[in-house]
């Protein structure tokens, strides 16, 4: 009898061994089964720092396939130097085929952004997490948020809230706004813009969100209710500047970030540029 | 709009890993080998295995040169090759009465049972620049050099006792009645914290030392000196031995089901002593604090075991079990560091929307 045969089959040479992707897999199994709730797992050092999408590139490792249609991103864009070296070692490991068209992926990691396009339930989007505590907001004890958590205490995380209203007028949560998940768990949903926070409520797709650093997983299964944390007589704000638009597309309904000038003025662009691109290619 | 924005992001990450390549690959100097960095660069090796977790002093050599010296990153490419191996096995506990002392010093009693083993240690070694010239040429020793033999001549066995395995200390003070015994029932097993994230409030003592065993020596030392350099804090603790030495690695065998030794690892162990002096401790008595980590590492051994006390004798008053767990490995530490460096404009145009609804007039600053 050999050492590997003992250990079992392990025909993937390369970043991750399977034994460890079948713990992964079964902590996305209860993420998906308890929706919001932080999974903790043990989580394995990738060959990227840990703070680079070590989370979201294990939980992506664990689900995708040979046959999958891979889509990575960061901020919006398939090209950048992060969303390329992620793609880049998944596709060595897996094999899959690589994509930037958001309707054409079967999976999609990403860091910060969630598609312009609506995904369907055929679609998995696995999110990059830096920092998944939503309490650590209000309270810094691990122990003290762990009970908060399990007995659905979050008076401390209204409070914060109120007492931006009171502060400064509106409430100052910007990206990774917390919000309630299936009436239960209240969430970091990674740092998405408050603009990207709608997609989740009552989506066709699964959404995964892997911390790899602080070594938790969770998860908003489709249709599951995802709900920002705000008051009835104050509604959830999105990013707005009025009058802002894609300098390359003209999009005024899509997330769009500033691209300052050395003179002082200011020009607008869509995030998703696979979006914008196909905008501009329809126009 | 800079780099993130570039197209061929791929093209980017080429480039930048050839001029990697370049500068450690090239240069006019002799190729180091794995030999020559396992020997003269020992410190550097066992410090890089202590922080990636992994005995494995041929990897973690070759990681070292890879990382062109840099230990945090040398311990990083350690633990990501880990990351590629399925664990076949768990070993067998090995009793600390079993190390192979290659040094042995007590500074809590002048005369312990056993005797003190000076060993190879810079304690007493000036620490002067040494200046002598370079030898022209390279193939030959450094003019320093004295020739010793690699396995020094065995101490010589005092009163019976096997000077390789003197008797622990804490044998002795249990024998005087001077300590109180920490030993309980609720942590048969070792928290494997590579498998099971630790969590504060519920993670075992062993979690604890298993984190600290791979922490990062500097945050280690760090968080003892904050806690021991304290306005309340009269007195450190003492540390009853520091050991250096070998312990053998055991399985059992999958077929006979017989343990088999497989291999060696050198380690630091330090037992600690405190003063139980604080109102509600047992004040007739003393309290050891552990600490053992891979290799020849006793800064870190010694941090270690102060801060196994200061943790234990903090009872979770305050957040020091917290920050014990979850904030000493130098791989996240470094790790959530380096994502500064990342591209954050989609959340930073967040932050700014947040700064400019505040400056809008009251009527229009909720929609």
């Amino acid at each position: 009898m050999t050492l590997w045969a003992l250990a079992g089959e392990n025909d993937t040479s390369g970043i991750f061994d399977e034994l460890s992707k079948r713990e992964v897999r079964r902590a996305v199994l209860t993420a998906v089964a308890v929706p919001g709730y932080q999974v903790p797992f043990g989580s394995r050092e990738m060959p990227v720092a840990r703070g680079w999408g070590s989370g979201g590139l294990q939980v992506t490792l664990a689900v995708v396939g040979a046959e999958d249609q891979l889509k990575v991103i960061d901020q919006g864009e398939d090209a950048g130097v992060n969303a390329s070296n992620l793609r880049r070692l998944i596709v060595g490991q897996v094999g899959c085929a690589e994509v930037t068209d958001t309707r054409k992926a079967t999976v999609i990691q990403s860091r910060h952004r969630i598609p312009e396009t609506r995904l369907r339930d055929d679609q998995v989007l696995v999110l990059q997490v830096p920092v998944p505590e939503p309490l650590r907001l209000v309270v810094g004890d691990a122990r003290e948020q762990q009970r908060m958590h399990a007995e659905a205490d979050y008076a401390k995380m209204w409070v914060s809230l109120y007492e931006d209203i009171v502060r400064n007028g509106v409430i100052m949560q910007s990206a990774g706004y917390p919000c309630l998940v299936n009436g239960h768990y209240v969430f970091a949903p990674s740092p998405i813009p408050r603009w990207d926070v709608p997609k989740l409520h009552q989506s066709d797709h699964l959404t995964l969100l892997g911390a790899g650093r602080e070594k938790r997983i969770y998860a908003v299964p489709p249709h599951t209710d995802v709900e920002p944390l705000t008051f009835e007589d104050v509604p959830f704000e999105t990013e707005r500047t009025d009058g802002a638009a894609c300098h390359f597309c003209g999009a005024d309904d899509s997330y769009l970030v500033e691209v300052p000038s050395t003179d002082g003025s200011v020009r607008w662009v869509c995030s998703d540029t696979d979006h914008c691109d196909r905008r501009r290619e329809d126009a | 709009m800079g780099y993130a924005a570039a197209r061929g992001g791929t093209e980017a990450i080429l480039a930048a890993e050839d001029l990697v390549r370049r500068a450690r690959d090239g240069g006019g100097s002799a190729w180091l080998g794995l030999d020559q960095i396992g020997e003269r660069l020992r410190l550097a090796v066992d410090r890089v295995q202590g922080e990636g977790g992994l005995w494995a002093p041929e990897l973690a050599a070759r990681a070292f040169r890879q990382a062109e010296g840099d230990v945090s990153e040398a311990a990083q490419i350690l633990r990501a090759h880990r990351s590629t191996i399925p664990r076949l096995a768990y070993s067998e506990p090995v009793h600390a009465d079993e190390l192979s002392v290659q040094r042995r010093i007590s500074p809590a009693f002048r005369n312990p049972p056993g005797q003190q083993l000076l060993g190879r240690t810079l304690d007493y070694v000036g620490r002067l620049l040494d200046l002598m010239p370079e030898p022209e040429d390279a193939d030959s020793q450094p003019a320093t050099h004295v020739h010793h033999h690699d396995h020094p001549a065995a101490p010589v066995e005092t009163n019976g006792v096997d000077p390789r395995h003197p008797p622990r200390l804490l044998g002795l003070l249990r024998k005087m009645d001077l300590v109180v015994d920490r030993r309980s029932e609720d942590d048969p097993e070792p928290d494997d914290i590579t498998r099971v994230p630790p969590r504060p409030g519920s993670a075992q003592r062993s979690a604890r030392l298993t984190a600290m065993a791979r922490a990062e020596t500097g945050a280690l030392v760090h968080l003892w000196y904050t806690e021991t350099f304290t306005p309340t804090k009269h007195q450190h603790e003492f540390p009853g031995e520091v050991r250096h030495g070998t312990l053998p690695v055991r399985l059992r065998h999958p077929v006979t089901g017989n343990p088999v030794t497989v291999a060696e690892v050198r380690v630091t162990e330090v037992e600690t002593i405190d003063d139980l002096d604080r109102l509600d401790e047992d004040r007739t008595r003393l309290d050891i604090g552990y600490g053992m980590c891979f290799g020849h590492n006793e800064r870190k051994a010694i941090a270690m075991a102060g801060l196994d006390l200061l943790v234990h004798r903090d009872k979770g008053q305050t957040d020091l079990e917290q920050r014990v767990l979850l904030t000493l490995d130098g791989i996240e530490s470094s790790g959530f560091l380096e994502h500064l460096k990342l591209p954050h404009y989609v959340d930073f145009r967040s932050v700014i929307d947040r700064k400019r609804a505040v400056r809008r007039p009251p009527a229009e600053a909720v929609r």
